[in-house]
């Protein structure tokens, strides 16, 4: 244990003297986690805050208003008919507004009208900027689907002699929705993404300082003394744990306090604090172990520093943009989604997901936590093997 | 301690077919220094490399006195004492952090652990740069601190590879007394150089390997009675065909 504790120091020492690798392990995560969380805050927020403007052109005033009245809200807010079909194309194409419905002379009358034989529908057209968000154009899409069956529903109930309350057609007021998220009483957000993701990301590049003082005790012949006094390899690669254990739990907490300070001070949501601070902590340690693992097999592997530069540098970078890290895994296809469950940061995402935004227990961290640890166990035995195998030691070659 | 004998030791690196050591016998007495030279790739640094334990599979076998040299270190880990030809300390922290470092993982601790710092800075003439950190000191001071942690277990058995490389004069006068000294206290030093000049200043009994085999072997006067000197005899054994 005494030999375990002096290799603690020194290799606390050792890192304590290298400000720039401490800075890269705390200020990169937390400037990525004030921009990214500010950057991607609307996408976070389903659309809602976004503004879409859209006009419609209709011979019918009359038409035109009721439709517009019809679609506005939700996001989409109605901006003035342009002069003409080609001013409208004009609009569209800077984006001013983005959608325009362009309704045809005789719609009213065709609605009214029954299906034909063939049963097409009368036609209208939307002229939209090719910008705009695909979720956002098939929302705005329903909504024009919606109001003409509302016009339709509407003109058959006169034919038919009935009277209503034309807002009765109205989709907004065809039902009260209310959406109710299950586990936390905050909605997810752009904060509560990206502080977990980018902690992860950050806690994974002390591979860079692992390998670093690794590669200069192997070539200066430290490694190799410390062989000769009969130190085993497996105690000098623990005694690498304890330090970078204690960085990453110190990521964990300033990561914390960045998402609660540092993004609602540049104008970004407050971070939402979990229930269970036990689980986070479990949660922390579990992608601390798997990221110490990592730093440990390519300090071991690398034979120079620019070797370990470019496959820890590359490898989390890699992990991180399939693990949902850069990207958020909802956005990506079910393919990529399906890619991203190798990504062992992917794992660390969901586990702090789990305790974060829904309020889980330790049911829920179960899996992606052994998923972690079983990681870490088999990255600590590779670099034994491949220390085994290489022969690292070995100055004297 | 008894006499270090190595006995028909013979190495080669795995996946490699070149034998590095061919059946070195030596036998190296207590209490004296052990000049071992031969060129560069002659298999000195991998048999002071199998002497530290840093490489195993060699086959033959080693004995201090009557028990193998294993069996000395599993009952005395720190019997044996290595200062490698590289700077083999922490260049990012002080003198006195590595030799803390040093002598802490050799399970020294507390007063002990204070003493024996004490003790190897003052033989190495090191006290003054304590405080310094390792990697900005000169090349002697650097020299100095190797030969200062290669002393903190004080060990019977000290291996010295090519302790005086790159120092100045004084330093390196300074070393080679030194060393002289540490013999003078019982200790088994085995030594490597390139340095003929200083292999005769200090060495009682040498050996000249070359491709892993022992060419000459025996008392300094022994090997070089023609008086022709150690240089010349190296030279001769070893042809003066370039090796690097």
């Amino acid at each position: 244990m005494r030999r375990l504790l002096a290799l603690w120091e020194k290799e606390t020492l050792a890192l304590s003297r290298d400000v720039l690798g401490l800075a890269v392990l705390f200020l990169m995560p937390a400037a990525f986690i004030v921009v990214m969380s500010l950057a991607l805050s609307d996408v976070f927020k389903g659309g809602a805050v976004r503004q879409t403007a859209f006009a419609i052109m209709a011979a019918d005033p009359k038409l035109a208003e009721r439709l517009a009245q019809s679609l506005a809200g939700d996001g989409f807010r109605a901006a003035p008919a342009p002069a003409d079909e080609a001013a409208a194309r004009d609009g569209v194409r800077r984006g001013t507004p983005s959608l325009v419905l362009v309704v045809p002379r005789d719609f009213e009358r065709a609605l009214s009208a029954p299906l034909d034989a063939r049963n097409t529908p009368p036609e209208l057209t939307l002229l939209t900027d090719p910008a705009l968000p695909p979720t956002q154009l098939l929302a705005f899409r329903q909504r024009v689907l919606g109001a003409a069956l509302g016009l339709r529903v509407s003109s058959m109930m006169r034919r038919a002699g009935i009277s209503a309350d034309p807002d009765a057609f109205d989709l907004k007021r065809a039902a009260t929705l209310s959406i109710e998220a299950i586990g936390n009483s905050v909605r997810p957000s752009s904060v509560q993404q990206n502080v977990p993701a980018w902690l992860i990301f950050g806690m994974f590049f002390v591979v860079m300082p692992i390998s670093s003082l690794f590669i200069v005790e192997r070539r200066e012949g430290t490694l190799a003394r410390l062989v000769s006094l009969r130190v085993p390899f497996s105690l000098l690669l623990l005694g690498k744990v304890g330090p970078y254990f204690a960085v990453n739990l110190a990521q964990g907490a300033l990561m914390l306090l960045a998402g609660r300070t540092l993004v609602p001070w540049f104008g970004g949501e407050t971070l939402a604090l979990p229930g269970r601070w036990d689980l986070l902590a479990a949660v922390t340690a579990c992608t601390s172990f798997a990221a110490i693992g990592w730093g440990l097999l390519v300090a071991v592997c690398s034979r120079t520093l620019e070797q370990a530069t470019v496959i820890g540098g590359v490898g989390n970078i890699l992990a991180a943009a399939v693990g949902g890290i850069m990207v958020p895994r909802f956005v990506m296809p079910e393919a990529m989604q399906k890619l991203s469950e190798v990504s062992p940061m992917a794992w660390a995402l969901d586990a702090f997901h789990a305790v974060i935004l829904r309020q889980g227990g330790a049911a829920d961290i179960a899996a992606p936590c052994a998923k972690l640890l079983a990681l870490a166990a088999a990255l600590l035995a590779a670099a034994l093997w491949v220390h085994h195998r290489r022969r690292v030691l070995t100055s004297a070659q | 301690m008894g006499t270090l004998n190595l006995e028909a030791l013979s190495f080669h690196y795995p996946g490699r077919g070149e034998t590095v050591l061919d059946k070195v016998t030596l036998a190296i007495p207590a209490g004296g220094i052990f000049g071992l030279l031969g060129p560069n790739g002659a298999g000195k640094t991998t048999l002071i490399s199998i002497l530290a334990g840093q490489l195993r599979g060699a086959t033959g076998s080693i004995s201090a006195g009557d028990e193998t040299l294993e069996a000395l270190r599993r009952r005395r880990p720190h019997s044996l004492g290595l200062v490698p030809q590289e700077y083999a300390f922490y260049p990012m922290l002080s003198c006195a952090e590595n030799l803390r470092f040093f002598g802490a993982v050799q399970g020294l601790a507390g007063a002990r652990l204070k003493e024996r710092v004490e003790a190897a800075a003052a033989f190495a003439r090191v006290e003054s740069v304590l405080r310094r950190r390792a990697g900005r000191l000169s090349g002697g001071l650097k020299r100095r601190l190797n030969l200062a942690i290669g002393l903190l277990g004080q060990p019977e058995i000290l291996l010295l590879d090519e302790p005086t490389v790159g120092v100045d004069p004084q330093s390196r006068a300074f070393l080679l007394e030194s060393i002289r000294s540490l013999a003078g206290a019982g200790r088994t030093i085995v030594y490597t150089s390139h340095y003929m000049e200083e292999v005769e200043a200090i060495c009682d009994r040498v050996a000249i390997i070359d491709h892993g085999r022992v060419l000459v072997s025996g008392a300094l006067s022994d090997v070089i009675r023609d008086g022709s000197g150690l240089e010349e005899l190296f030279m001769q054994l070893t042809h003066r065909s370039l090796r690097d």
